[in-house]
């Protein structure tokens, strides 16, 4: 999951009457509103449905009958762990990706670096935000597997990363989401830093500030709303994740978990895939909505 | 002419003072460490798959391996069928409904901006979870079809068709254009097809290239729903054979690489399609 | 306060010459506009002087010393932009103190400085308004103040009203004026605005393809051009073409009139054909009754336009000498109507001959 670009809140344009006059405009609306009619079920259908299915199903039995018992579920084993594991892979690799993402987008982006530098960046960095997947874990498995090029290359140099490391621990599965995070948060972070005005900069330079002052009191308060926005909707973006985790033979993740319970493979445990999808919804929510009060604060200068 | 000051000796020319318009140097230095990040992994398989191990033939083996294999073919062909399959019914669902509320509907934009961002709440894992019983409940044999995953995967693509088709359709001035047209006798599907569509080529191409994007790389629900598509294909490999799934780890970069590609020069091209990202 | 020079600037652009060796000085306390067309240089010069850009060749001196070698951040100039300056996470009060901020000024000093200005510029009550809850005159009132706050030696602006309602910037450049008079600073103004730079500045340069065509009072480059882009850029200009008759008694032949030349300095040979200009307000008209010929001295012209301009009409006239464009009391204006035949009168103590 993931934006580009900053305030996606325009701002709402005067209801224009487009076509209809006045008298007929309560009919028209009405007619209108069948245009909308297959998306709306569409989206019933495959979204809406389903997502609250899984919500109410959280909170039945197999009988149907009304239990809290599958969300007493999530809190016993190995469930915790899983949600433990999970939120710290998401917030690393949220909090790698983020600060990298803002301080090389900010590089590339300073006026004396050249125009071809910015463009391969941005190019790359959307072709690499969607390599995501199985092939990004196969990729990591040839890089810092046990036999992987960088693995041999720091043996040679005399560095035993194994058996301590393991694309499947927090560091190496954090590497591993760093690489769509990271580009994911240069794409949405050059509209943000481009919106900095440049006659702020300059003005805040002619009054004597150096860039260092310009960034703290004009530039990184600007931003700052919107940077800790966007490391937020990384982290949700991690936290989604599945067929990378699966790939890279991670155990213990929620959406691993999940998938399990589904297939049949741990215990034919639906009800408790529904409560933990339903918690995987929670707080997903609550990363978009934090998400979308920052950005509206640097939206709201940014225009 | 008129002069007014008359410098009595024209001083030498100075330093050339465009040092100062330089980008410091730790710039170059997060660049570089930002490009060997990148590049690291992809020279990474690059080097990997091309390793032949002892005594078993040149350095394309791997390759050769994984195309003489039938289920390669027929897992990537699947997942092209897929992918077109998922680009049609996206336009065919989008482009009226997007085209519609620009046009009689505006005060819904906002509510369009939100249902579009809905997908990101519902990750594939979770959708698959509320879909499979559905599904298996409404009709076992939708269940094994494999254009069910198509109408699955539109929801996935859903956010950056969307976006690209809005953003296409704000850059033109929908509104008068569709009332130049009425004015000159059109009606409202006429209009759509002969005035906005050609217009927003480049937005539904966008638009379309990211979701053959996501469709041909899917692998949640087509895994758990059992279907042989190319990544799922891809992972079954390569949990056996890192070789070869090595190999098919490099066409699938290959294949996204050449869908950005396209992107990119689309954009450069045209207006209207804007540069997203998606992933998992 | 300071003085400027700007000496022998040079900047080019790949291809294109945006300063061709500028040079300009500006005394003390003067007003002083750069006055072009867009893509004459104007603009770059100010950002030279203000440090955002470099010539390729030259020097700017603030009170004899060549200011090039120090960044933009240590000249000390107050620079007013086009717009959207303002810190949009700041109020203006918060503006107008960041440069004493900078200065590591006391909070009591910086709030004295700031109520200061900001009363200066008549925006006392914004004070804790952000720059979104103010309109785009108010904007760059708070930005004047804030740029004034630092007592540069120089104050710099570049096309401060050009994003302004045409009222505002009315009201705004007597404004201007209003402060920089009191205040005495030197000041350099960039505007592409005839009718501004002639209007508060105490000297203007006319720039073209950047070089400065003219520089002096307002009145001496409107009444006195010195080049033929000069005369077609500031106001309005008639072009009449005539041979010289005389160099001597400098006269010119100008279809059946034959024209003094006022200018001392015009040393044209007999014969050749030269450019002689004439504002519409040198040219009068006398009505004619029908059938009648123009006295001598004076030349037939048929009405083809009136242009309502308010106080003045102009009158475009179809002559043998050409076609003239001539200004006329509106009252007057009301006896013609298109196709009118008038007699034509020309000022010759107004013309002007460019020499090159």
């Amino acid at each position: 999951m993931s934006f580009t670009g900053v305030g996606v809140r325009e701002e709402l344009q005067p209801n224009p009457t487009a076509g209809s006059v006045a008298p007929r405009r309560s009919r028209s609306r009405r007619w209108a509103f069948v245009g909308i009619l297959p998306f709306a079920a569409y989206i019933s259908i495959f979204l809406l449905i389903p997502t609250g299915e899984l919500i109410v199903g959280a909170f039945r039995t197999a009988n149907g009958t009304w239990t809290l018992a599958n969300i007493h579920d999530i809190f016993r084993a190995p469930y915790p762990q899983a949600f433990e594991f999970s939120l710290e892979l998401s917030a690393l690799s949220a909090a790698i990706g983020g600060i990298f993402g803002f301080v090389v987008a900010n590089a590339f982006l300073h006026r004396g670096i050249p125009r071809w530098i910015r463009s391969a960046y941005i190019s790359f960095s959307g072709m690499a935000a969607n390599f995501a997947g199985v092939p990004l874990a196969f990729a990591y498995g040839a890089t810092l597997g046990s036999l992987g090029v960088v693995t041999i290359l720091l043996k040679h140099l005399g560095l035993h990363i194994y058996p301590s490391f393991s694309l499947q621990g927090l560091l190496g599965a954090s590497i591993v989401y760093a690489y769509f995070q990271f580009p994911l948060m240069i794409l949405l972070m050059v509209p943000v830093i481009e919106g900095l005005r440049t006659e702020w900069r300059e003005a805040a330079s002619n009054l004597g500030a150096s860039t260092f002052t310009f960034w703290r009191y004009v530039g990184l308060p600007i931003i700052t709303p919107s940077l800790l926005g966007l490391v937020v909707l990384l982290f949700g973006n991690a936290f989604s994740a599945y067929a990378t985790a699966q790939a890279l033979g991670i155990s213990n993740l929620v959406t691993i978990d999940i998938a399990q319970l589904v297939n049949g493979n741990m215990t034919l445990n639906p009800q408790d895939a529904y409560a933990l999808a339903s918690a995987m919804i929670l707080i997903i929510v609550v990363t978009i909505t934090i998400y979308s009060l920052l950005q509206r604060r640097t939206s709201k200068w940014l225009r | 002419m008129a002069q007014v000051s008359v410098p009595a000796v024209r001083p030498a020319p100075n330093r050339i003072r465009q040092a100062k318009h330089r980008a410091p140097v730790w710039n170059f230095v997060l660049l570089l460490l930002g490009a060997i990040f990148f590049l690291v992994p992809i020279y990474s398989i690059v080097q990997f798959s091309l390793q032949g191990t002892a005594g078993q033939g040149g350095f394309l083996h791997w390759y050769l391996t994984v195309f003489d294999d039938p289920v390669f073919r027929s897992s990537f062909w699947l997942s092209v069928q897929i992918a077109l399959e998922t680009v049609i019914a996206s336009l065919v669902l989008m482009v009226p409904t997007v085209f519609w509320v620009h046009l009689r509907l505006p005060g819904l934009r906002p509510v369009m901006d939100l249902v579009s961002v809905i997908p990101f709440v519902v990750p594939p894992i979770v959708l698959i979870v509320g879909l499979a019983p559905f599904l298996k409940d409404f009709s076992s044999w939708l269940f094994v079809r494999p254009e069910v995953l198509a109408l699955i995967y539109v929801v996935f693509a859903l956010p950056f068709m969307y976006r690209a088709l809005d953003a296409g359709l704000r850059a033109i001035d929908l509104k008068t254009l569709t009332e130049a047209a009425q004015s000159l006798g059109a009606s409202i599907p006429r209009t759509l097809f002969r005035v906005i569509l050609p217009n927003l080529r480049t937005a539904i191409i966008g638009g379309s290239l990211l979701t053959v994007a996501i469709a041909m790389g899917e692998f949640t629900v087509a895994s758990l729903m059992g279907f042989t598509t190319f990544a799922v294909y891809t992972y079954q490999i390569g949990i056996s054979t890192a070789y070869e799934g090595v190999a098919l780890a490099f066409i699938s970069f290959l294949l996204v690489w050449g869908a950005m590609l396209a992107l990119y020069l689309l954009g450069r091209g045209g207006r209207g399609a804007a540069a997203v990202a998606i992933t998992d | 306060m300071a003085t400027v020079e700007l000496r022998g600037l040079r900047r080019t652009f790949g291809a294109v010459v945006a300063l061709d060796h500028l040079d300009l000085n500006v005394n003390s306390g003067e007003f002083v506009s750069l006055l072009g067309p867009s893509g004459c240089g104007k603009t770059t010069a100010l950002r030279i002087v203000a440090g955002f850009e470099w010539p390729d060749s030259g020097q700017v001196l603030v009170d004899g010393e060549d200011v090039l070698d120090k960044a933009a951040n240590k000249r000390n100039m107050g620079m007013v932009f086009q717009a959207y300056s303002l810190f949009p996470n700041m109020t203006a009060q918060q503006n107008v103190e960041f440069g004493l901020r900078v200065r590591k000024e006391s909070r009591e000093a910086r709030g004295k400085r700031a109520s200061e200005l900001l009363e200066l510029v008549g925006l006392a009550s914004a004070m804790s308004r952000y720059p979104r809850q103010m309109s785009g005159g108010q904007q760059q009132r708070v930005a004047l103040a804030r740029s004034l706050a630092i007592q540069p030696s120089v104050l710099l602006l570049d096309e401060p009203l050009s994003a302004l309602d045409a009222k505002v910037r009315v009201q705004l450049r007597e404004e201007v004026r209003r402060i920089q008079q009191e205040l005495g600073i030197t000041t350099l103004y960039v505007t592409h605005d005839q009718e501004e730079a002639l209007s508060i500045s105490d000297r203007v340069a006319v720039m073209s393809q950047g070089r400065v065509e003219q520089l002096g009072t307002p009145a001496q480059i409107y009444s006195g051009p010195r080049t033929a882009f000069v005369a077609n850029f500031v106001g309005t200009m008639n072009k009449l073409q005539g041979t010289v008759v005389s160099t001597q008694d400098r006269t010119v032949r100008c279809g059946p009139l034959l024209l003094s030349v006022p200018d001392p300095s015009f040393n044209h040979p007999v014969g050749e054909t030269v450019e002689l200009f004439l504002r519409p307000e040198d040219i009068s008209l006398e009505m004619l009754s029908n059938g009648d010929k123009p006295a001598a001295g004076l030349v037939e012209g048929r009405v083809m336009s009136l242009t309502f301009l308010g106080p003045v009409t102009r009158v475009g006239l179809a002559t043998d000498i050409g076609t003239l464009l001539a200004d006329v009391s509106s009252a007057v204006a009301l006896n013609l109507a298109a196709d009118t035949v008038v007699a034509v009168k020309l000022d010759s103590a107004s013309l002007h001959s460019i020499t090159l």
